[in-house]
């Protein structure tokens, strides 16, 4: 990981010299491909449900490009209009109305009317009842949903159609002009776009490249756009080269499966007292992240700090001396992801930890697993649903109780403490996401929420500097 | 057991046991000499393994040297002198330099003994290291400060466990911070397998690594070795003692599967004593971290066992059949005087008072020899003599009978004789009537005489039995009949006849038994003059018949009853003494066999048994 960490410094360094000083000379023009690479390398163009985190953000970045959502949420989690220009609500916030943008057209030339539209999110949710009229659509659900607007504005929302060998067709600043499953997808941009045309006239995007091949391909001036380890992204930057890291979106945690040997919640509580999360975020994440004893970071909710990440060994040995000797002597299994660099020596660490207050804790990806150490999105800025998002990736049953009705702290912490209560899951860190841009793109300005940007349409601001305008400084 | 037999034991008991020590003692000297070159062998590959340990130490700290001398270590011993603590910096650093340097082990360790980096246990950095002693470590310039000069065996936690090492400490010292250097190489089967191992013999290595016995732990050349738990009780010993010890392990019902294990404790460096370079592994009063097994397989030995106890069981089976020749041969010589002996002795007994034994020898069987003949020619002697005056009594007693029964008719004789001779003195005209009376007197005592002359001449003169398929019970039958008529006037006589039927045939002369039967019947009537029951039986008996004659008379004494069958001797008061002799010859000349029994005032009762074929008999009397 340090080896990937310093080429990209290299890359940036060497990018930056040049990249700095062509600020200022040139001026946003139409043209060029964009080279783009990630980590995922999927056999369809489809957001599937239990994705994991890598391939979540690069098929939801990858499809934001084709398609767009009826709204979207700032930072803040307001939202804002997209294909949709207005909503209301009645308020049970079980009916909700979205007005519709007019003049807006799918990559194939149809008309996205409220009719496709409706048509479109009544297959994607059959629970919901989506009505269109003349320039709006009425979606009924049962029960309230008040967080409509922030589902509406999750990437798995998309306004696509699909052709017949399952293409998307979207409304957004690039067409499908090429794809070849899991290797590459060739983009070209929509002329036609609602939101105008992009400055760049294609986007190639190469899948099934890892964090080390990206961040050798940017410093070789291969690639445009690559993704980034988090703590590769905190390093000092300079000379140009543009990285850019999330706000936390990602949830590192620990989580017992259900047939775990683990079942006494004092031997689960015990192992969350004995994990030192500081040594892991400053050694292992080289200070990226930020530890966390809560399922929702602390800029969603603002009490993450109610949930204590120290460690506290004494209190460990001592719920553990109250154990029958049958449950100290049993070893824990613990998997990871093995698709994730840092996974592996994170998960040892943690055996480490454990094997400190006497619980034995085994990392191993072959057999049956009573501890799973995982990585889940959360979504959206909007915390009840993230929390709700998050929870559905990290298997937690979903009562009343752990479901929050509405976003106030009290509701967010109640359902938070419900999730939580038995240490089903142990929250480790939450993660920002990280991505880097070579020296010749210029007006990348990512979003804080993992999104290729910050306001509009993603990439719509990008364009690239030309080798004759590098040449001529 | 005859004198022969027991000296055949003998011999072959001597020779038994003489084979038997000779093997025993073979048998114990080649086992004491296996165990000493087993113990050779194992102390050889102890020495081996020691100096292997020490050569492999050595490499291993010149490996570990490069480690600390490398730019990498001295950057990152710089980096701690000028106050940098961000570990992560250097948390995959000892796994690329133990790469390079191929050690299977490696870790950076500050000042305080906090691991920086750590090659096996990547997640290990910020604990401290346990192998270097609290206290002394800042001031360290060289391992030896700390005690860890050389190269020692040490137990390493691992992810998934521990194992045996062997380590090296090396000190990269740039400013005030000394940078610990901690680089090691499993001890595993691939050290075993650097081991030059004689034949016949393998190595073990247990990794002490729990408190339990894990047979997983126990390794030979392939990995962890089959049939562990039968070593156990071996390691055992050795981690409870600290001391060498041995012991077979049977892996098989066959011995010769058998090894004998020599077990070696494997101690590491004692982190309270002062002396930690020691780069010995076997040593006592520290840690036991291992146990090294040599193992020796008996096969030889146990071969060679099987080996001289055939050729023993060889040797002693030869033996026993020399022994049982030569005894044969040396009891013959000794025991022929003795079989003489016994067979002269068997002829007297028989009768055979001429019987001589002939021994040439001068020893004590020769004058045993020597006593008996003069023994026997005394017996003969002494036999001659009372046959002579047993003829001499049988002539008088013969004499007495004759003149006994002579002397009745001769009386009358005389007296009628003389009654004629006065009759024709005295009184003439009676004379013809006392002649006439005379005569008759004198003619029935000349027919008395006559029948007594003609008793005697009879049994002089028995014939030869004239053999012819006979029933027994007609010859009862028609002696019966020929009583009848006595029987009948005697009527105080009751007859009972027990006769059975079938009966099988016999070869005999039914006249001469009819004869013999008549002579008993006859008897027996004498017998009981008072009247009583005289009862005749026949029965089957193996091979014959026989015959009983019962009377209820007044019965005999022993002493007649033992002189019956004797000629003349009778107990009648006009009897010639002559019947019963008469009947015991019949019986004789047949085969058979007569007895008497007899209890005064009851009865007597003479009993014959007769054989189906006499002919075999008599031919073995002949």
């Amino acid at each position: 990981m340090r080896r990937i960490a310093y080429l990209f410094l290299a890359a940036i360094s060497l990018l930056g010299a040049s990249g700095s000083r062509a600020t200022a000379a040139t001026r946003p023009h139409y043209g060029g491909t964009l080279r783009v690479m990630m980590q995922s390398a999927p056999d369809a163009l489809t957001l599937p449900a239990n994705a994991t985190p890598a391939d979540y953000w690069d098929l939801a970045r990858t499809l934001s490009l084709v398609g767009d959502t009826l709204v979207s949420l700032d930072a803040q989690g307001r939202p804002q209009p997209t294909l949709a220009v207005a909503w209301q609500s009645d308020p049970s916030t079980r009916r909700w109305q979205l007005t519709l943008r007019r003049g807006v057209k799918f990559h194939d030339g149809s008309a996205a009317s409220p009719a496709a539209v409706a048509q479109i999110l009544g297959a994607l949710h059959p629970a919901w009842n989506v009505r269109a009229s003349a320039d709006a659509i009425s979606i009924e659900t049962e029960p309230a949903t008040p967080s409509l607007l922030a589902e509406l504005a999750l990437p798995r929302n998309l306004i696509l159609k699909r052709n017949t060998n399952g293409i998307p067709i979207g409304t957004g600043l690039f067409l499908v002009a090429d794809w070849q499953p899991a290797k590459l997808l060739k983009l070209a941009a929509n002329e036609d776009s609602w939101e105008g045309r992009p400055f760049v006239d294609a986007v190639e995007i190469e899948f099934g490249k890892s964090l080390h091949d990206q961040a050798i391909a940017l410093e070789l001036d291969k690639t445009d756009l690559i993704e980034a380890a988090p703590q590769a992204a905190t390093a000092p930057q300079g000379h140009g080269a543009s990285s850019s890291l999330s706000l936390p979106v990602e949830l590192l945690a620990l989580v017992f499966s259900t047939n775990s040997k683990a079942q006494d919640p004092r031997v689960r509580e015990a192992l969350a007292l004995a994990i030192d999360r500081k040594p892991i975020q400053s050694v292992l994440l080289k200070g990226a992240g930020e530890p966390a004893a809560s399922i929702l970071p602390n800029w969603m909710t603002g009490y993450s700090a109610v949930f204590s990440a120290q460690a506290n060994l004494p209190r460990a040995r001592v719920l553990l001396a109250d154990l029958r000797q049958p449950a100290l002597n049993t070893s824990y299994r613990l998997s990871y992801d093995p698709r994730d660099p840092q996974a592996q020596l994170i998960a040892e660490r943690i055996a480490l930890n454990a094997r400190e207050v006497g619980i034995a804790v085994q990392v191993s990806l072959s057999g049956a697993e009573d501890i799973r150490l995982m990585r889940v999105v959360l979504p959206s800025p909007d915390p009840a649903t993230s929390l709700g998002e998050a929870a559905r990736q990290l298997g937690l049953p979903q009562s009343e109780s752990s479901t929050p009705r509405s976003n106030s702290v009290d509701d967010l912490y109640q359902a938070e403490r419900g999730l939580l209560a038995g240490y089903a899951v142990i929250p480790l860190f939450h993660l920002p996401v990280a991505s880097a841009a070579g020296a010749r793109v210029r007006g990348w300005t990512p979003g804080p929420l993992a999104t290729w940007s910050d306001a509009g349409s993603p990439l719509s601001g990008i364009w690239l500097e030309t080798r004759a305008e590098a040449g001529t400084r | 057991m005859s004198f022969r037999q027991k000296l055949l034991l003998l011999f072959a008991a001597t020779v038994l046991l003489c084979v038997a020590v000779m093997s025993a003692s073979v048998y114990s000297t080649i086992r004491r000499s296996f165990e000493q070159a087993d113990q050779v062998r194992a102390q050889a590959v102890a020495a081996q393994f020691q100096s292997e340990f020490q050569r492999r130490g050595s490499e291993v700290a010149r490996k570990v040297e490069s480690v600390a001398a490398s730019e990498a270590v001295q950057r990152i011993a710089l980096d701690m002198n000028r106050g940098a603590t961000d570990a992560g910096e250097y948390v995959g650093d000892a796994h690329t330099l133990a790469g390079q340097q191929q050690l299977d082990f490696l870790e950076l360790v500050d000042s305080r003994g906090v691991i920086l980096s750590s090659a096996q246990w990547q997640a290990k950095f910020g604990y401290p290291e346990a192998a270097l002693p609290e206290g002394r470590l800042s001031e360290a310039k060289t391992p030896a400060d700390v005690g860890m000069a050389g190269s020692f065996l040490k137990r390493e936690e691992l992810p998934n466990g521990a194992t045996l090492g062997l380590f090296a400490v090396r000190v990269a010292r740039v400013g005030e911070q000394p940078l610990y250097v901690i680089g090691g190489e499993r001890l595993d089967q691939g050290f075993l397998s650097t081991l030059d191992i004689p034949a016949g013999t393998r190595v073990l290595l247990y990794q002490n690594l729990a408190a339990e016995w894990n047979p997983k732990t126990l390794l030979d050349l392939n990995g962890p070795a089959a049939g562990a738990d039968k070593i156990a009780p071996l390691v055992a010993h050795a981690r409870d003692t600290l001391q060498e010890s041995q012991g077979v392990i049977n892996w098989t019902s066959d011995s010769a599967d058998a090894e004998v294990f020599h077990a070696i404790p494997l101690t590491g460096p004692n982190l309270n004593s002062a002396s930690l370079n020691s780069a010995t592994p076997i040593s006592p009063n520290r840690q036991l971290l291992g146990v090294l097994l040599v193992g020796s397989s008996r096969r030889p030995l146990i071969e060679l066992q099987r080996r001289i106890l055939s050729t023993a069981m060889l040797v002693g089976g030869m033996g026993i059949l020399a022994a049982v020749l030569a005894s044969l041969w040396f009891a013959a010589r000794v025991t022929r005087p003795v079989v003489s002996l016994a067979e002269a002795a068997r002829r007297v007994a028989a009768g055979d008072l001429g019987a001589k034994v002939d021994v040439e020898s001068s020893d004590e069987l020769g004058e045993l020899a020597a006593s008996f003949n003069r023994m026997t020619e005394d017996l003969a002697q002494q036999k001659d003599r009372t046959l002579q005056s047993e003829r001499v009594a049988a002539w008088r007693e013969l004499a007495r009978r004759l003149a006994h029964e002579l002397k009745n008719p001769l009386f009358p004789l005389q007296v009628t004789v003389e009654n004629l001779m006065r009759a024709k003195q005295k009184s003439p005209e009676m004379f013809e009537e006392v002649f006439h009376e005379g005569t008759a007197t004198l003619l029935a005592e000349i027919d008395n005489l006559k029948t007594i002359v003609g008793r005697f001449s009879e049994f002089s003169k028995m014939p030869q039995p004239q053999r012819r398929p006979t029933h027994v019970n007609d010859v009862v039958r028609s002696v019966l009949r020929v009583f009848q008529a006595q029987l009948q006037e005697k009527n105080h006589i009751a007859v009972r006849t027990e006769l059975a039927d079938p009966l099988p045939e016999i070869s005999a002369d039914s006249d001469l038994l009819h004869r013999a039967l008549q002579n008993l019947v006859l008897n027996a009537i004498d017998a009981m003059p008072q009247g009583g029951e005289l009862t005749i039986r026949t029965a089957a008996i193996a091979h014959g018949v026989e015959v009983s004659v019962a009377d209820t008379g007044s019965g005999l004494t022993p002493e007649e009853c033992e002189r019956l069958f004797t000629p003349y001797y009778t107990t009648k008061q006009h009897g010639t003494g002559l019947g019963l002799a008469i009947v015991q010859s019949v019986v004789s000349d047949h085969g058979g066999k007569i007895s008497v029994a007899s209890t005064p005032e009851k009865g007597t009762t003479f009993r014959i048994e007769l054989p189906c074929d006499f002919s075999a008999h008599s031919a073995s009397l002949r």
